[in-house]
């Protein structure tokens, strides 16, 4: 946590500096939880694809033990699973790209308010990141996930 | 078999395509952004580009573009697979030469069958 500063105004008297320490930090801790969200979602990915392909190798090795007389309903059934699985698995995707906008949009807001609402330390001005421009890139809605349109 | 270049710099979304691809009898060629994609499309041809929006260095449409401007791409297929679904976007996307645009989450046979209709 921040050191409690004199809880005097900012140097232009727009926000009180204790607060706007504590806002900071808040924002800080936030964007360094989703850290460690991204990071949570790509080993749990990273898992789960080695699963995924394994069973797709076990699933392949059926298919040519099919004249063996493995059931070729339960076969269709297995790839059915393999094609659902195919498309959840790219939600590592999507989930990362809305933690790493919302992360960004997190830590332009602190940068802020150590240049704007806190004084300068000994290095000089804060460097802050720029917000994002756009809104959040994974904006579709239920009803366009999936589409697809030739031109 | 037709050859395919599949660019997104998710590595989990380069295997789920790659999978199907490959599943469906293409070659697939990686590529992690799209300045890795057109390094890649400058040594070799594809029957079909297959590329994210949203990635370092060069983003989907741009590289859309610079293979447009190369007379081997000129009319080869660019499907570009991306979370983005806002008009403008795919405005963007079909201004710069874009055969198609699809929407994540992709459902396997539905991509294989939309390269089956484009590509060449």
């Amino acid at each position: 946590m921040v050191d409690p500063v004199a809880n005097d105004a900012s140097p232009d008297g727009a926000v009180p500096t204790l607060l706007a320490a504590d806002l900071q930090d808040h924002l800080m801790t936030a964007s360094n939880d989703l850290d460690r969200l991204q990071r949570l979602l790509a080993d749990a990915t990273s898992t789960l694809l080695q699963h995924f392909h394994g069973l797709s190798q076990q699933i392949e090795q059926l298919h040519e033990q099919l004249d063996a007389g493995v059931d070729p309903l339960a076969f269709e059934q297995a790839l059915r699973w393999l094609s659902g699985a195919v498309v959840a698995l790219q939600f590592q995707d999507m989930a990362a790209q809305l933690i790493s906008h919302t992360d960004r949009r997190l830590r332009s807001c602190a940068d802020r308010l150590a240049r704007d609402a806190l004084a300068d330390d000994e290095d000089g001005t804060a460097v802050t990141l720029p917000a994002p421009l756009r809104p959040n890139p994974v904006t579709q809605d239920e009803i366009d996930a999936g589409s697809i349109e030739l031109f | 078999m037709h050859s395919i270049l599949a660019v997104d710099d998710s590595a989990s979304m380069r295997q789920m395509v790659s999978f199907t691809l490959k599943n469906a009898g293409f070659t697939v060629v990686e590529a992690v952004d799209g300045q890795d994609a057109w390094e890649k499309a400058s040594t070799r041809d594809f029957n079909l580009v297959l590329t994210d929006q949203n990635m370092p260095r060069m983003d989907g449409i741009s590289l859309t573009k610079k293979l447009r401007e190369n007379a081997r791409f000129k009319t080869t297929p660019i499907l570009i697979l991306t979370t983005e679904s806002s008009d403008e976007m795919k405005q963007k996307g079909r201004a710069a030469g874009a055969t198609g645009w699809l929407v994540k989450p992709f459902d396997p046979t539905k991509l294989i069958e939309v390269i089956g209709k484009v590509i060449r």
